[in-house]
């Protein structure tokens, strides 16, 4: 249907522009005048000429003013060139070949199959949902893909406060399992997606996935190791209500990227003394092996890049959890920037194994019997509409 | 007492712009005032010789060399010296002195233990932050060596009452 | 009569009445074109004008609301918000300002149904959403003390406003290296009054330093303090100047308009503060 080099999202389009059908022809006649050039303008003043006029003849053709002459002077050749500065998007095979009306088109009706897919999925018990099972101390269930937003306070009600990330879990569909025959693996897998992104800028090949589920594209894949016991049928939604506040969870990311850098900063070299008679020698990581080794071990500690690799961190608490808007609240902080996505699962963790029992098995269904009211708490935290703290 | 401590003040100020012009003949002036006034100059005086000696401003938070104020009456921590008493180790891991901390003194030529009661570096909100590094003397024991102590030192030193009972008891000002 | 009538009720306090069409003690006694006496026309009922509710349309947003710029989401500072207005559904806030004078009123977690209070000056308000802090500073007993408390703690038990003004600076941190005078105020201070559609009255009082070394060199433009007087050197001032970066204003990127998201939040924050 669409070929992979198409924009993901077109970017808006420059002011000044003439319209669709007008900027095809412009193209056209851009790329002709390339090819004749004609002018007996010496040196690199000739090119700017052209290209002023060039930005002349596009913008001429509504006020209908004749063209100027290449000698108009440099102020009037600047004041055009500014018009032809265009967007990298206006060249690519989607604005050739198709107009605008099209684009918004294609857009629209991208948007309304997106939606009619997610609504589809909402009722997953309905039709011909997998078996459920009971949940057993060593099942291991699905976990979720959910936005890291940002950081905030919270309060206990001994007036203790913590801080807590923000996790939100947008548009999370199961979208394939893989059986333990398939993977090759000890346990069977789900692939679960998070957050929707544009069709437009994916090949074939790699929509397949998503057709296959019928759900939107994902802007984010994730694989899961479940037991057999609590498998959930591609295409059912996940909410943040698959866990509950007093459980603790593990959220790995991808750590920001921090670029090239030395071992001070990479590893915590202590470096060197800033002076004492030290020439060139500050933040260097010093000998890097021993005479008697005469080699350098495998795994020694260098400069190279830093950050941007996948870390998570283990055993956070969960204090709060809003069904409404489908937000976790996780205590500390994760890995990753602000925005980016994460993958949260039940906490592998021996010590948290007490406090993760009986959670909702496979997953939390919105059309199951449950009725959840919009926030739930941990039993630990102040809730805002409770009057103040004292001591008795 | 607040005419007291205006005119305190405004000796103060004066004294302040004659150290710059004279130096350290101040002292003897100081002690001349002091014996003419009859009024309590010796925080004062302290203050005086302290910017007179050194100007670099107090340490934020207590560690070893740290200058610190002596806020109960002990006679120690009041008479004046020529030498301000000085944080010489800090008992604890860090080496970094916080509220309820003990940490041993360098006063008058002596070695005293102490324990701190307020410091300008802020700690955790809700808990006060001082002007000034403020100790008080104890023994070996953890008795004070004072009577009284007029300042205010925060509550948060409730929290370990067994330990600082003594200290607690005699103290006037909480915040 | 009717002019002196309108003067009177103009002058008599917090309600204002309105008259509409003619004055009452002239239409008593009109006469018409003829000669005739008119009807007698009974007097246009006097509509009552509270001007204290006309004025209390003056708007205050508390700062901590206007989210900061930056790539978070939005919607965190929604959800940030709605935990606020929950919070200052049961608890008063007042309205303040760096410059006021409050009492803090906050539990004791190590006496049992003990409170304790602290009154100060509020030198500055920092934070945005729920970790909103502000700094209190006074001093007891030639101490200088400050507190920085959390808006939205629990732990408090309740905010008063003592005296409601503003300063000529948003940031009073200087107040540490002024004359304690100028922070030092009465533990036990009683409330002032002030009528509630009044003006903030900015107090244009500018305080005495101690003498240097200060702990920031309050002098430099980047400071833009307008609250000392400064009695320093005339070379020393010109000096700080060399510190000024008369380009900055022109840097277009470091603009943050706020008035048109201070708009739509007040407007949110109200009508759920009226529910």
């Amino acid at each position: 249907m669409l070929t992979p080099e198409l924009p993901a999202t077109p970017a808006p389009e420059p002011a000044p522009e003439p319209s669709s059908r007008g900027r095809a022809e412009a193209f056209k006649r851009r790329t002709s005048w390339r090819r004749k050039p004609e002018l007996g303008l010496g040196g690199g003043m000739a090119g700017w000429a052209l290209l002023g006029r060039l930005g002349g003849r596009l913008w001429a053709a509504a006020p209908g003013s004749p063209l100027r002459a290449a000698a108009a002077g440099a102020l009037g050749v600047r004041g055009q060139l500014g018009l032809i500065v265009r967007h990298i998007d206006s060249a690519t095979w989607w604005h050739e070949h198709l107009s605008e009306e099209n684009v918004e088109f294609l857009r629209k009706s991208a948007a309304e199959e997106c939606r009619a897919q997610t609504a589809s999925k909402l009722c997953p018990l309905k039709d011909e949902p997998w078996p459920v099972n009971e949940w057993k101390p060593d099942s291991i269930r699905v976990g979720v893909i959910a936005v890291k937003l940002g950081m905030m306070p919270i309060w206990t009600k001994s007036g203790k406060k913590h801080a807590v990330t923000l996790l939100k879990v947008q548009d999370c569909h199961v979208l394939r399992y893989i059986s333990k025959e398939e993977s090759g693996k000890k346990t069977s897998q789900l692939i679960v997606g998070g957050k929707n992104a544009s069709p437009f800028s994916k090949s074939e090949a790699a929509m397949e996935i998503f057709k296959e589920a019928g759900v939107p594209r994902k802007q984010k894949i994730s694989v899961f190791n479940v037991t057999d016991d609590a498998l959930v049928k591609p295409g059912t939604p996940l909410y943040a209500a698959h866990f509950r506040p007093g459980q603790f969870v593990d959220v790995t990311a991808r750590t920001i990227g921090k670029g090239f850098q030395g071992v001070m900063k990479r590893w915590g070299f202590k470096g060197q003394p800033a002076s004492h008679g030290q020439t060139k020698t500050h933040r260097r990581p010093g000998a890097i092996s021993t005479n008697k080794a005469a080699k350098v071990y495998r795994g020694k500690k260098m400069p190279g890049k830093m950050g941007n690799i996948y870390r998570t961190s283990l055993g956070l608490k969960v204090w709060r959890i809003n069904t409404k808007h489908d937000i976790i609240y996780v205590n500390g902080s994760v890995p990753g920037h602000t925005n980016c996505l994460v993958k949260v699962r039940d906490s592998k963790l021996p010590t948290c194994k007490d406090h993760n029992k009986n959670p909702p098995f496979p997953t939390f269904f919105a059309d199951g019997d449950e009725q959840l009211p919009e926030d739930l708490y941990d039993e630990e935290v102040f809730q805002f509409k409770d009057p103040s703290v004292t001591y008795a | 007492m607040r005419v007291l401590q205006s005119v305190c003040f405004r000796i103060h100020v004066e004294l302040s712009c004659r150290i710059r012009l004279v130096g350290w003949i101040t002292r003897i002036q100081m002690a001349l005032l002091n014996r003419r006034l009859g009024l309590p100059l010796t925080h004062l005086s302290s203050t005086v010789i302290q910017r007179h000696l050194s100007i670099t401003g107090a340490c934020q938070a207590i560690q070893k060399l740290t200058r610190v104020r002596v806020v109960d009456n002990s006679a120690l921590g009041n008479t004046p010296y020529h030498r301000p008493p000085k944080c010489i180790h800090v008992y604890n891991k860090t080496g970094v002195g916080k509220v309820g901390d003990k940490i041993l003194l360098a006063i008058k030529g002596e070695k005293k233990k102490a324990l701190i009661v307020g410091h300008k570096m802020p700690g955790p909100t809700m808990t006060p932050r001082f002007d000034s590094n403020n100790v008080v003397l104890i023994d070996d024991n953890g008795n004070p060596l004072g009577t009284r102590i007029k300042t205010p030192i925060p509550y948060s030193l409730r929290q370990r009452e067994g330990e600082f009972s003594k200290v607690l008891a005699i103290a006037h000002n909480f915040v | 009569m009717a002019a002196a009538c309108e003067r009177l009720f103009r002058r008599s306090a917090l309600v204002r009445v309105a008259w509409r069409g003619r004055c009452f003690s002239s239409s008593g006694y009109r006469t018409d074109s003829d000669g005739k006496p008119a009807k007698f026309q009974p007097p246009p009922k006097p509509v009552i004008v509270d001007k204290q509710k006309l004025q209390e349309e003056r708007r205050f947003l508390s700062p901590e609301f206007i989210p900061p710029r930056g790539r978070k989401d939005p919607f965190k500072y929604y959800m940030e918000r709605k935990d606020m207005i929950q919070r200052r559904k049961v608890f008063n806030i007042p309205e303040f300002y760096v410059g006021s004078i409050l009492a803090v009123t906050t539990a004791d977690p190590y006496a049992n149904n003990k409170t304790n209070r602290f009154v100060g000056i509020c030198i500055q308000r920092g934070g945005k959403g729920l970790g909103a802090t502000f700094v209190l500073r006074n001093v007891i007993e030639g101490q200088g003390v400050e507190i920085r408390y959390e808006l939205y703690n629990p732990r408090i038990q309740s905010i008063e406003v003592l005296k409601l003004e503003k300063r000529l600076d948003d940031n009073l941190m200087y107040l540490r290296d002024a004359l304690p005078e100028y922070s030092t105020f009465d533990m036990n201070m009683k409330p002032v009054s002030r009528l509630a559609h009044e003006e903030i009255p900015v107090n244009k009082l500018q305080v005495r330093m101690k003498p240097k070394p200060w702990s920031k060199r309050w002098e430099r433009p980047q400071f833009n303090i307008k609250g000392i007087k400064f009695e320093l050197p005339e070379e020393k001032m010109k000096e700080a100047q060399k510190w000024s970066k008369p380009w900055l204003e022109f840097d277009m990127l470091r603009e943050y308009d706020t008035s048109k998201i201070e708009e739509k939040i007040w407007k949110e924050v109200s009508e759920e503060l009226k529910k």
